[in-house]
């Protein structure tokens, strides 16, 4: 199953927040989609989700100053 | 004149592309010590502070210019850099990361930056300029911790240097975590340039060497400083509404050039869009940066200023001002991101246990 999460227009750290919320939600093996545009957070989310343990399947720019991560929880 | 506009653009960008480029957010750093018992950007500071030092002094000891650290003005410090930390917490960035994000079309920050000057000019030269000189009164005699000491600067710079080289030395033994990257898309330079991640204690090091090169430019145009953001800001908007000349300095150009460095930075990399806040971001970035402009006036500088030049500089303002700004920011951060998620789970609790 995959969720998304549309966190554009959302400044540091709150994408990283949500993004952390939205994780808990989810089953195990199940994916998350974070859309976000703050610069900052092409650092904080994939840093995180590597020393959670979760699994990047995904991780592009949509467009300018635009990311997409997919995180597949532990 | 001209050189004075040239070197202090040029300072500037390379700092703003710098930051830009290594994501050096202090705020994120501070912050993170607290909410995510992440430490990293914390020892990057630190390396900064200590390649900035053993740059200066040794400028110093050359004869190249002479630095006074003067009296401390421990109140003022301690109370402005505490309430300076609440206020970058809620503009989204520290006094330099509000410029470089403004550079990179953040409208939120462009609100967060109008608030940070406004109150900077009004705390130096406006209505509150006496509630600021009042409480700069309570002096400690020596800001110098070679002074207060009796032993030589170098041995500080030493010990500093000594943790330094501990703290990066453990943190790199530590088993790698893979980061996962996006994409490479670009080759060569503009890939080392435009889009490839950059290491914290990296980007570390430039800021250092950028603010060692920041003090002889500036001394060379008359002003003995290093990189300093607050009253250069508050500069410009006294300049523009006094048309006075004696405003305009090296600091002037230095802050401008920041948010010149890194529009370049983002635009190159794709990263530079306008983007408009909603309206609750948008009134939290201006009490941040009222309050940030009003705790870096009272303190004499912000997180670039004293967190930066003058812990490199090995005053006590220095490291009492980075001291209580990092309180500011756990403060802040307790109430913004930490309660609301205890209050959240208990009311989730609470409702389960209801069922």
């Amino acid at each position: 199953m995959q969720k998304t999460l549309e966190v554009m227009g959302m400044v540091c750290p709150f994408p990283l927040i949500e993004a952390k919320n939205a994780i808990e939600e989810i089953n195990s093996g199940d994916e998350l989609v974070i859309n976000f545009d703050c610069t900052q957070a092409t650092e904080s989310i994939p840093r995180w989700a590597a020393e959670a343990g979760h699994t990047v399947t995904n991780f592009e720019q949509l467009d300018v100053a635009a990311w997409t991560i997919t995180v597949k929880k532990k | 004149m001209l050189q004075m506009i040239l070197t202090g653009l040029l300072c500037g960008a390379l700092l703003g592309f710098v930051m830009q480029r290594g994501r050096f957010c202090l705020t994120g750093g501070f912050r993170d010590m607290y909410i995510a018992k992440d430490n990293r950007m914390f020892y990057a500071l630190l390396i900064a502070i200590a390649v900035q030092s053993v740059g200066v002094y040794t400028l110093i000891q050359f004869g190249l210019f002479e630095f006074t650290a003067g009296s401390f003005p421990w109140v003022a410090v301690i109370v402005g850099s505490y309430i300076f930390g609440i206020g970058i917490v809620l503009a989204g960035g520290c006094a330099t990361g509000t410029w470089y994000r403004a550079g990179e079309g953040l409208l939120g920050s462009w609100i967060a930056l109008f608030g940070y000057m406004f109150m900077s000019a009004v705390m130096k030269s406006g209505v509150l300029a006496p509630v600021n000189q009042s409480l700069q009164t309570t002096q400690l005699p020596s800001n110098s911790l070679a002074e207060s000491t009796g032993l030589s600067v170098w041995v500080f710079i030493i010990l500093l240097v000594a943790i330094v080289l501990f703290i990066v030395i453990r943190e790199l033994r530590k088993p790698k975590v893979m980061i996962p990257t996006m994409k490479q898309r670009k080759t060569g330079l503009a890939h080392l340039l435009f889009e490839k991640r950059w290491h914290p204690f990296f980007t570390a090091l430039l800021v250092g060497l950028i603010a060692i090169l920041a003090w002889p430019l500036s001394v060379a145009t008359g002003r003995v400083a290093g990189l300093g953001i607050t009253t250069p800001s508050a500069n410009i908007l006294q300049y523009l509404v006094t048309g006075d000349n004696t405003y305009i300095n090296w600091g002037v150009f230095l802050v401008l050039g920041i948010f010149l460095g890194s529009f370049i930075a983002a635009k190159a990399s794709g990263e530079f869009r306008f983007r408009m806040p909603d309206a609750k971001t948008g009134i939290t970035s201006f009490v941040g940066g009222i309050l940030m402009g009003f705790g870096a006036s009272l303190a004499g500088g912000c997180s670039i200023g004293n967190g930066l030049v003058m812990t490199a500089m090995m005053t006590w303002q220095g490291w009492a001002g980075l001291f209580f700004m990092i309180l500011g920011t756990w403060t802040a951060s307790y109430f913004l991101f930490v309660r609301p998620r205890k209050v959240a789970k208990a009311n989730a609790n609470a409702i389960a246990s209801t069922l």
